[in-house]
C-alpha cells in the first residue's frame, strides 16, 4: 500500500487546500509541506524496502479500473522507477520549502503545484499505460496557469503557451503510438506488465516495432527534450518561477527519457534496436549545440535551461547505446541531474527574487552580499561540470564508458561536452558571484535561517551522498536495467533486422488487416 | 400500466400530459406567477428518469416498427431530459433578459425535448421526419426570443431557412430510399440494403441526401454555416440548448441510420464520413482560434466538436458507438457548464466579448474555475470526461486503421487547446477592466457544481458510464 502514498498524499493535499480558505496562506502552506512530507517519507521507504536483489516490479497494487478496456490501476515501481520517485519526491519537497517565497494567490499556487506533483508521482508509480498517459497530461496542465500567472512578466505568456502546446503536442502523438499498440496486441489491455510478459513470449513484427517506436520516441522525446524539439524548455525555465523550475527541469524532462525507457525499450526492443543511431545522433545535438547555446547565454535561467538539454543528451545517449552500463549511466544521471538542476533553479529563484534581474552580468559579486548561496551555487556549477565527489561525474562516466563500445565518436563528443558544460558554469560563477559587487546588491538577504537553507542542504547531501556512495542506488537501477536489456537483447537475436528503418514505411497491409479484423473491443 | 399496449411511450405520454397542463397554467396563471413555470417543467421532467428506465424487458419495436425501446432510446430519452432540466435552469437565470413571453419560452423547451424523446425512439422514417420537425420548428421560436434584438431575428430567420433547406433535403432522400424499397421501416430498409451492400445510384443519392440532412442539424462541414450566426443571436440557454440537445439528436439519428439501417454498406460511406470528420474537426478549431466572442467561439468549437464525434460515427464498430455516447455524456455536463458561466458573466457585465472575462478569477472565483475545469475538459484534458471521451474516440478510430483522421484528431487537441488556453489566460492572468465582485446566486452555485461532479466524475470513474454506453449500443449491432 505503501506505493500509493506519494500519488494520493499529493492528491489529497490538493483537495484539501481546495477546501481551504483563501484567506489563510499559512494553513495551505502547511498542508501542502504536509502532503510533500508524507510522499517524501514514503518514496524513502519505498527506496529502503525495494530487494535489488529480486529485481522486477514491487510493491505491486492492482484495482480493476475500466475492465471493458482492459485498464486497471496498476502501480508499482522497478529499479527505475523507485530512483526517480525518489528523485521527484526530493524535488517536491524541497520546491514547496522554497515556494514560501510565493505570497501571491498562495492557495491557487499550491493546489496547481500539489496537481502537478501528484501527475508525476502517478506517471512514475503507474503500471498501466492508461493511467501512465492519464497523469503524464496531468502533469503538464498545471504547468500552464503555474508559469502564466507566477512566471517572469517579460516572457511567460510565450513561454507557458510554447511549453504546453509542445507537450501536448507530443503526448497526442504518443498516444498515437501506445493506441497503435494496444490493438497491435491480442490481449486487449493497458496492463504494461501484462503486456511486457506477452510480448517477451510473441514479440510484434519488426515492421510494426519500427513503424510504432517513432511515435512513442518523439511524442516522449518532446519533453525529454531531444533536439530539435528542445525550444520549448530553456524558455519555460526562464519564464517559470523557481519552485516550478526546479519541478520542470529537475523532474519533468525525466518523463520522457522514463517513458521512452520503460515502453520504448520495454515493449518495442526490436523498434528501439532500429531508431536508436539517430538517437545517438540527435542527443550530440543535444550535448554540443546545447552546450553552445548555454555559452552564449548571458541570462541565468536560460543557460541552466540550455545546459539541462544539454545535460539529458547524455541520458539520451546512455539510452540509445542500448547496454547495462549506459543506460544505468543515464538513470542515475536523470537522478544526480534532476537534483543538481533543482538546486541551481532554487538558488537563482532566491536572487531574482531580490534583485530582480536574471542577468549573470547584473549580479556582480553576489558572493559578498549572499555567501552562502554563492557557496551553494558554486556547488551546483560543481556538480554539473562533472567534477568527482558529486552524482553527475559517477553517471556521465558510466554513460561514457557504456557508449565506447557502441558509439565511440558520440563518447568522445560528450566528454567535450563536459568541458563546454565547465567553461560555462564557471564564468556564470565568476561573473555572478566573483565580480565586484554593485552598490545597489549591498542590503541583499542571504538564506539565512535553517527553515531558509533546508531544501539547498536537502539537495547537496543527496548530491554529495550519491557522488561519494554511488553503490546502494546503483544497485537498485542495476536490478531493473539488466533485466530489460536482456530482454532487448534476447529479442535482438532471435529476429532478423534486414530493412533498414525509414520514416515513412507505411503500415504492412497484413497486419493492418489484422488490426482491422480483430475483435471488436466494445459492443 | 405494464398491461396497456401503449406503455412502452410512457415517457413520451407523461411529457405530453406535463406540456398540456403547462399551457393550461400558462393561459390562466397571473403575470407574476408565470416564471414558477420553470420550477413544474422540472419537477415535470424528474419522472422521465424511472420512467424511461423502467421495465427494461419489455424493449422492442412497437406501433409496427415506427416506435423503437431499446436501450439507445432509454439513454438517451434520460440524455434528453438532464439537458432540458439543466437548460430550463440556465433560462431561469437568463430571464431578466427577455421581455415578452417567457412561460411560452420553458413550453418551447419542453415541446423540444418532447420531439427529442420521439426522436430517440423513432424506427421509421416518418416518425423520424416527424419528431425532427417538432425540434426544428420549437427552436425556430426559441432563436429569435429576443425580438427586438437584431441579431436574434437574424439567428431566428437563418435558422429558419437553412432549416427548412436541410428539411427539404432530408425529405427528398427519403423519398428516393421509399421509391428504390418501397419502405419507410429501418428494419425493412436494413434488409433491403444488406441484399445489396453497394448501394445502387438512387438508394446512394437517396443516402446522400439524408446524410446532408442531419449533417445541418448537427453542424457537420459543409453544412455547417448556420451555427456561427445563430448560436451567437440566439438567447444563450437556447444556444446551450441547441449546441447539446439538438447536436444529440442528430448523432442519435446518425447512429441509428449509420451504425444501424446503413450498416452493410458500411464500405461505401466509411470514406465519406472519414472526409466530412476530418475536414470538420480542422475547420471547427481552426477558425474557432480566431473569435473574440464567447458565444461565437463555443459555436465553432462545437462545430469541432461534431467532427470529433463524427469519427466514432465514421468508425462503424461497437467502440465507435460507445465512443459517441460516452462523449455525448461528457459534452453535456461540459458545455452546459460553459454556457452557465456565459449567462453569469453576461447578466453581469453586458456582454459576451472575450475580453469581458478579463481577471473573471479574481471577480468570481467560482465562474473562472468552473469556466477553467469546462474549457480544459472540451480540450481533452484528463482527468476530465472530454478526455475519456476523446481517448475512446481516437481508439476507435485506431482499431479500425483509420490513422489519419486520428491523427487529425490528436492535433486537433493541440488546437483547441490553445484557445481554450488563451480564454483561461484572460480569466486567470490579465487584470479585470473592472474589479467589483460578481454575484453568483445559488442555482447557478449548484448548477456549476453540479455539472463539475459530472464532468470529474466521468473523468475519473469511467467504468460504470462505460457500461451504460456499451450496454445502450448493443442493440444496434445485434
Amino acid at each position: 500500500m505503501i506505493i500509493a502514498i506519494p500519488l494520493c498524499a499529493s492528491l489529497l493535499g490538493a483537495i484539501a487546500i481546495l477546501l481551504t480558505p483563501a484567506d489563510q496562506p499559512g494553513r495551505v502552506r502547511r498542508i501542502a509541506v504536509a502532503a510533500a512530507g508524507a510522499a517524501l517519507a514514503a518514496a524513502v521507504g519505498l527506496g529502503l524496502t525495494y530487494d535489488a536483489a529480486r529485481g522486477g516490479y514491487q510493491h505491486e497494487l492492482v484495482i480493476p479500473w475500466i475492465p471493458t478496456l482492459g485498464v486497471s490501476c496498476h502501480l508499482g515501481v522497478d529499479g527505475i522507477s523507485v530512483v526517480l520517485t525518489l528523485l521527484h519526491a526530493i524535488c517536491a519537497f524541497a520546491g514547496v520549502l522554497v515556494s514560501y517565497s510565493i505570497t501571491e494567490r498562495v492557495k491557487e499556487y499550491f493546489l496547481f503545484y500539489l496537481l502537478l506533483i501528484a501527475g508525476v508521482f502517478g506517471v512514475f508509480t503507474s503500471l498501466d499505460l492508461f493511467f501512465f498517459y492519464l497523469f503524464y497530461e496531468m502533469a503538464v496542465i498545471p504547468m500552464f496557469p503555474l508559469i502564466g500567472i507566477w512566471g517572469s512578466h517579460d516572457i511567460k505568456d510565450y513561454a507557458t503557451m510554447k511549453l504546453t502546446l509542445y507537450l501536448t503536442a507530443g503526448a497526442v502523438l504518443a498516444l498515437l503510438g501506445l493506441l497503435g499498440l494496444y490493438f497491435a496486441v491480442d490481449l486487449r489491455t493497458f496492463d504494461l506488465v501484462a503486456l511486457e510478459q506477452w510480448l517477451a513470449q510473441r514479440p510484434l513484427p519488426g515492421d510494426l516495432q519500427r513503424w510504432l517506436f517513432p511515435f512513442l520516441l518523439v511524442g516522449f522525446g518532446v519533453i525529454a527534450p531531444m533536439w530539435p524539439l528542445h525550444s520549448w524548455s530553456p524558455i519555460g525555465h526562464a519564464a517559470a518561477p523557481a519552485p516550478v523550475s526546479m519541478l520542470h527541469a529537475g523532474v519533468l524532462m525525466k518523463l520522457g527519457s522514463y517513458a521512452i525507457i520503460r515502453i520504448g525499450l520495454g515493449l518495442l526492443p526490436q523498434g528501439a534496436y532500429a531508431w536508436m543511431p539517430w538517437v545517438a545522433s540527435l542527443c550530440m545535438m543535444n550535448i554540443l549545440y546545447g552546450g553552445f547555446v548555454a555559452l552564449a547565454q548571458r541570462d541565468s535561467k536560460f543557460m541552466v535551461g540550455y545546459s539541462s538539454s544539454s545535460h539529458m543528451g547524455y541520458v539520451l545517449l546512455g539510452i540509445a547505446c542500448l547496454n547495462a552500463v549506459a543506460l544505468n549511466g543515464a538513470v542515475l544521471l536523470m537522478f544526480a541531474h534532476g537534483v543538481m538542476t533543482a538546486l541551481a533553479f532554487a538558488l537563482i529563484g532566491h536572487i531574482y527574487d531580490q534583485t530582480h534581474t536574471r542577468l549573470l552580468g547584473d549580479w556582480g559579486g553576489l558572493a559578498k552580499a549572499m555567501p552562502f548561496v554563492a557557496t551553494c551555487f558554486t556547488i551546483a556549477a560543481m556538480a554539473s561540470a562533472g567534477v568527482p565527489g558529486f552524482g553527475n561525474f559517477v553517471a556521465e562516466l558510466l554513460v561514457v564508458i557504456g557508449a565506447w563500445d557502441t558509439y565511440r565518436w558520440q563518447g568522445v563528443g560528450a566528454v567535450f561536452g563536459v568541458v563546454i558544460t565547465a567553461v560555462y558554469m564557471l564564468r556564470a560563477v565568476r561573473t555572478g558571484f566573483f565580480g565586484p559587487l554593485p552598490a545597489r546588491w549591498a542590503s541583499l538577504r542571504d538564506a539565512t535561517t535553517p527553515f531558509q537553507r533546508l531544501p539547498y542542504l536537502v539537495l547537496i547531501a543527496v548530491l554529495v551522498i550519491v557522488g561519494c556512495w554511488p553503490g546502494p542506488l546503483l544497485a537498485v537501477i542495476d536490478s531493473s536495467t539488466h533485466s530489460l536489456i536482456d530482454r532487448v537483447n534476447a529479442i535482438r537475436t532471435v529476429a532478423r533486422l534486414d530493412h533498414p528503418p525509414s520514416p515513412s514505411l507505411p503500415l504492412p497491409s497484413g497486419e493492418r488487416g489484422g488490426m482491422r479484423g480483430s475483435a471488436e473491443a466494445a459492443g | 400500466m405494464s398491461a396497456l399496449p401503449w406503455s412502452p411511450m410512457a415517457v413520451e405520454l407523461w411529457l405530453a400530459a406535463v406540456i398540456a397542463i403547462l399551457i393550461w397554467y400558462d393561459l390562466t396563471a397571473a403575470a407574476d406567477d408565470k416564471p414558477k413555470i420553470a420550477i413544474l417543467a422540472i419537477a415535470g421532467l424528474l419522472p422521465v428518469f424511472p420512467l424511461a428506465f423502467a421495465h427494461p424487458e419489455r424493449s422492442g419495436a412497437f406501433c409496427s416498427g415506427m416506435y423503437l425501446l431499446d436501450p439507445l432510446a432509454r439513454g438517451f430519452k434520460a440524455f434528453f431530459a438532464l439537458t432540458a432540466i439543466l437548460v430550463i435552469a440556465m433560462t431561469r437565470e437568463f430571464a431578466r433578459h427577455i421581455t415578452r413571453g417567457i412561460g411560452e419560452l420553458y413550453l418551447l423547451i419542453l415541446t423540444a425535448t418532447f420531439g427529442m424523446m420521439m426522436l430517440a425512439s423513432a424506427g421509421d422514417f416518418l416518425m423520424l421526419f416527424i419528431a425532427l420537425e417538432i425540434i426544428t420548428l420549437s427552436f425556430y421560436v426559441m432563436t429569435t426570443y429576443l425580438r427586438t434584438d437584431e441579431k436574434s431575428v437574424e439567428a431566428g430567420m437563418k435558422y429558419l431557412i437553412l432549416g427548412a433547406l436541410s428539411t427539404g433535403f432530408l425529405l427528398y432522400g427519403i423519398s428516393f430510399l421509399y421509391g428504390y424499397t418501397g419502405s419507410t421501416n429501418f428494419a425493412a430498409l436494413r434488409e433491403a440494403i444488406a441484399r445489396s451492400p453497394t448501394l445502387p445510384p438512387w438508394p446512394l443519392l437517396g443516402f446522400l441526401l439524408i446524410v446532408a440532412g442531419i449533417g445541418f442539424k448537427v453542424a457537420a462541414v459543409p453544412f455547417h454555416w448556420w451555427a456561427p450566426d445563430v448560436y451567437e443571436g440566439a438567447p444563450t440557454p437556447v444556444t446551450a440548448f441547441l449546441s447539446v440537445g439538438s447536436k444529440a439528436a442528430g448523432f442519435v439519428v446518425l447512429l441509428r441510420l449509420l451504425h444501424g439501417v446503413f450498416e452493410p454498406a458500411s464500405g461505401v460511406w466509411m470514406g465519406l464520413l472519414v472526409w466530412i470528420a476530418g475536414v470538420t474537426i480542422l475547420y471547427g478549431n481552426l477558425v474557432a482560434m480566431a473569435q473574440m466572442n464567447m458565444k461565437r467561439l463555443l459555436a465553432y468549437s462545437s462545430i469541432g466538436h461534431a467532427g470529433y464525434l463524427l469519427i466514432g460515427i465514421a468508425a462503424a464498430s461497437g467502440l465507435g458507438a460507445a465512443a459517441v455516447t460516452y462523449y455525448l455524456g461528457g459534452y453535456l455536463f461540459t458545455n452546459l457548464a460553459a454556457f452557465l458561466v456565459v449567462i453569469a458573466v453576461f447578466n453581469a457585465t453586458g456582454s459576451d466579448d472575450l475580453t469581458a472575462y478579463a481577471g473573471l478569477s479574481k471577480r468570481a472565483p467560482v465562474l473562472a474555475a468552473a469556466m477553467f475545469v469546462a474549457l480544459l475538459s472540451l480540450a481533452g484534458v484528463p482527468p476530465l470526461a472530454g478526455f475519456v471521451g476523446k481517448f475512446l474516440l481516437l481508439m476507435a478510430a485506431v482499431h479500425r486503421g483509420l490513422l489519419w483522421l486520428a491523427a487529425i484528431g490528436a492535433a486537433a487537441v493541440v488546437i483547441s487547446l490553445y484557445y481554450y488556453l488563451l480564454i483561461v489566460k484572460r480569466m486567470f492572468v490579465d487584470p479585470p477592466a473592472d474589479p467589483t465582485p460578481i454575484p453568483v446566486s445559488r442555482p447557478v452555485r449548484w448548477g456549476l457544481y453540479g455539472c463539475m461532479a459530472g464532468i470529474l466524475a466521468m473523468g475519473i470513474w469511467q467504468q460504470p458510464f462505460l457500461a451504460l454506453a456499451v450496454a445502450s449500443v448493443r442493440s444496434l449491432f445485434s
